[in-house]
């Protein structure tokens, strides 16, 4: 009895022990982890940010846009056709933007199809329970 | 008691740098509008320099603002998703 006694609190000191030594490394994991994304990541966002809207990315964009619609223009097509056209190649870049909205929504989809799953899931654990409990 | 003192140990830790982050992200979006701005006038720029007129060209440069929106737009609907779940 006194035996298991000391085993057991042994085994506590032991934890305890480990706790206290575990929490600091993890705590230091945490902080180098974080001091990387913290860093990173923000820069990541700015320079995706800066590809698209940025003076330079405008300028390189409308020089397309101008070169699609000079071509247009030489090409003989009326001056209402030819804007038409090029509002439509510049819409290419904002369809974009669509295609990562959708993929939101299709999350967005999955996620409340998973809810009806285990909403149905859990209509039927307890519609067994209850003829379980009938039987 | 141990995930108590770990989770007080990691966020007095990580205040900082999350603090950082924080700023980081406002400030992002909050020079972003600046930054379309530009773009758009370099945009317009370039099509009127080629013959088109200042009213075509500023109705064309206007897909930076859609852009913008359905960026701005992604960014809130992922954080809200990740909330729910």
């Amino acid at each position: 009895m006194i035996l298991e006694e000391v085993s057991v609190m042994d085994d506590k000191e032991k934890t305890k022990k480990w706790s206290s030594e575990r929490s600091i490394p993890e705590a230091q994991e945490v902080k180098e982890i974080l001091s990387v994304v913290s860093s990173e990541v923000p820069a990541l966002i700015k320079g995706l940010v800066a590809s698209v809207f940025s003076e330079e990315a405008g300028r390189s964009m409308g020089k397309g846009a101008a070169a699609y619609y000079k071509s247009l223009k030489e090409g003989g097509l009326p001056e209402d056709v030819a804007v038409r056209m090029t509002e439509d190649y510049v819409r290419t870049f904002t369809s974009f933007g669509e295609v990562f909205k959708n993929i939101g929504h299709v999350r967005k989809h999955r996620h409340e199809e998973n809810e009806d799953l285990r909403e149905n899931l859990r209509k039927s654990e307890d519609d067994e329970e209850e003829e379980d409990e009938e039987s | 008691m141990l995930s108590a003192r770990f989770a007080v140990s990691a966020i007095l830790v990580s205040a900082p740098r999350l603090a950082r982050m924080a700023f980081s992200m406002v400030w992002i979006g909050v020079t972003l509008g600046r930054r379309v701005r530009r773009a758009r006038r370099a945009f317009e720029k370039q099509l009127i320099a080629e013959g088109m007129s200042n009213e075509d060209a500023k109705r064309i440069s206007t897909f930076y603002e859609e852009l913008k929106d359905n960026i701005v737009q992604l960014s809130m609907h992922g954080v809200s998703l990740r909330n729910r779940i």
